[in-house]
């Protein structure tokens, strides 16, 4: 499903990324961990295609990303949902707007839009506020908003960079158990997470980043 | 599908503008005012026009003819003017008839006549030109012919005056180009600069937009649907405009630097196309400059 190889990633003189070699199969669950600045997010943002590789190569589902065209990567990041930090939601837009955009962008007909998107927002319990300003929400409603865009389209990647980065524990467990059950439906997920204790009970395979290097699996 | 994310797209232009319809409005006005300069100039340069060719119109020549013309080089002077197109004689003057629309001019002064032993005036053809429209009509070389032809003395027409005036016609055409081509850089200016605000203020939306996956041109298109829409609507406001200045001055142009004994005329609806057409092709080239610069995401 996605595959990484020699990945090079530079900023300027700094380096980001250093030979990173990874497999990640169809339906696994992931995470990538590491002290700040170790590399997670520009590995997530190079999978995502929103970064180049200053060397090496990305294959998403066989796809190399760096020989395709603009519009297929734009056609290829529908398949790819991505859960950032600090949530990217319009504030102008009302919570049901914000995740329909990520359908309205497909050209998708205006009643499967809103069939889907009343499902999505159901599925992660926030059927109630679809017409609430995410200014209007809790961190944790938030953070639930970013996910039901990402996950709207029923992407085969889902790609989550610190998820819980903001929340208390207890949502922190109600986010992750979200994830589950989105990877339960058979959806590839990644998260970039500092947390230890997200990882804590985790059984899932974990790669520790340091210095843009994998340091180590579990 | 197609037909319908066209339509999306053209909703989201129209909520674009509306969000941002102080910077659309100025951007508005300017490109108004602008292409009310050019309408305003197309419309004296076209009545400007009208009216030197109606002076054209109205315009005569007189051939006077030696005193001892024969009928047979009269009647050759008649057919020359007759096979002309654009040109009819008005009306013959001879000799007497001259002499007495000189008495009638000169009213009571026409005792200083009296003393004349011959009739000094010579007889003439009045030639009034029927299609002058400053270009087809030869008037040097009909002018030239005439006095090459037997029997004619000598041959008049205001052919300085015309000159004069196909000379300034000549340099307000320049100048309409220069001031239009000025205008229609800044209106570019003006639309390019309204568009790369609007895509400024929207940067964060455009940003989430192509990380959902939207392409290229799903993003760039509701910009240039609001050019298009900013060209039409500037385009059809400057006319109403212009009409409204036109019916002012054509009611009350008695008022107006003298011009009631002329026609007044608005400019024909091939200028008015052309106004609109500019500000169309202006407003979407002004969207593509902008968006071509702007989209690196």
């Amino acid at each position: 499903m996605i595959q990484l190889f020699h990945l090079f990633k530079n900023f300027g003189p700094s380096i980001a990324l250093s030979d990173l070699n990874l497999r990640i199969h169809e339906g696994e669950f992931v995470f990538v961990t590491g002290p700040s600045g170790a590399g997670k997010t520009t590995l997530l943002r190079l999978i995502f295609g929103g970064e180049i590789p200053t060397s090496g190569h990305i294959l998403i589902n066989g796809v190399n990303l760096s020989r395709i065209s603009r519009l297929k990567l734009d056609l290829l990041r529908r398949k790819i949902g991505f859960v950032f930090q600090d949530f990217k939601l319009l504030s102008k837009k009302t919570v049901f707007e914000n995740v329909a955009l990520a359908l309205e962008v497909t050209g998708e007909h205006p009643s499967f839009i809103r069939k889907r998107t009343h499902r999505t927002l159901k599925l992660v319990g926030l059927a109630e506020k679809e017409k609430a300003y995410p200014l209007q929400l809790s961190g944790g409603e938030q953070q639930r908003v970013a996910i039901a865009r990402a996950i709207v389209k029923d992407p085969l990647i889902l790609l989550a960079d610190e998820p819980t980065g903001n929340l208390d524990s207890d949502l922190t467990k109600d986010i992750m158990i979200l994830f589950r059950s989105i990877h339960l439906k058979g959806t590839t997920v990644v998260i970039a997470t500092h947390s230890r204790e997200l990882l804590e009970d985790t059984a899932q395979r974990t790669v520790f980043l340091h210095n843009g290097k994998i340091v180590g699996k579990k | 599908m197609r037909v319908r994310l066209l339509s999306y797209l053209f909703k989201q232009a129209l909520s674009n503008i509306l969000s941002n319809r102080v910077v659309h409005a100025i951007g508005l006005g300017t490109m108004v005012v602008s292409l009310l300069i050019l309408g305003t100039f197309l419309l004296l340069f076209v009545n400007l026009n009208a009216w030197v060719q109606g002076w054209g119109h109205s315009m005569s020549m007189s051939v006077y003819l030696n005193d001892d013309v024969s009928v047979a080089q009269r009647s050759e002077i008649t057919s020359f003017i007759g096979n002309l197109a654009e040109a009819e004689i008005k009306r013959f003057i001879s000799k007497d008839a001259a002499l007495r629309d000189l008495r009638s001019v000169l009213g009571s002064q026409a005792g200083v006549l009296e003393g004349l032993s011959d009739n000094p005036l010579p007889a003439s053809f009045e030639v009034a030109f029927t299609d002058m429209d400053g270009r087809g009509t030869d008037l040097k070389g009909i002018k030239q012919a005439l006095q090459d032809m037997d029997g004619v003395e000598e041959v008049q027409y205001s052919e300085e005056w015309l000159h004069r005036f196909e000379g300034l016609m000549n340099i307000i055409k320049l100048v309409g180009f220069v001031i239009g081509g000025l205008l229609c850089l800044g209106i570019l200016f003006i639309v390019t600069n309204t568009i790369k605000l609007t895509i400024y203020s929207r940067r964060e939306e455009i940003e989430i937009l192509k990380l959902v996956g939207a392409t290229d041109w799903f993003v760039k298109t509701p910009y240039l649907f609001e050019g298009m829409i900013q060209g039409i609507l500037s385009g059809v406001f400057a006319l109403v405009i212009l009409y409204l200045g036109y019916f002012l001055i054509s009611t009350k142009k008695m008022y107006f630097l003298g011009l009631a004994g002329l026609d007044f005329v608005f400019i024909p609806y091939q200028y008015t196309l052309l106004i609109i057409l500019i500000s169309v092709s202006l407003g979407l080239l002004g969207c593509f400059i902008a968006v071509g610069r702007f989209f690196d995401i």
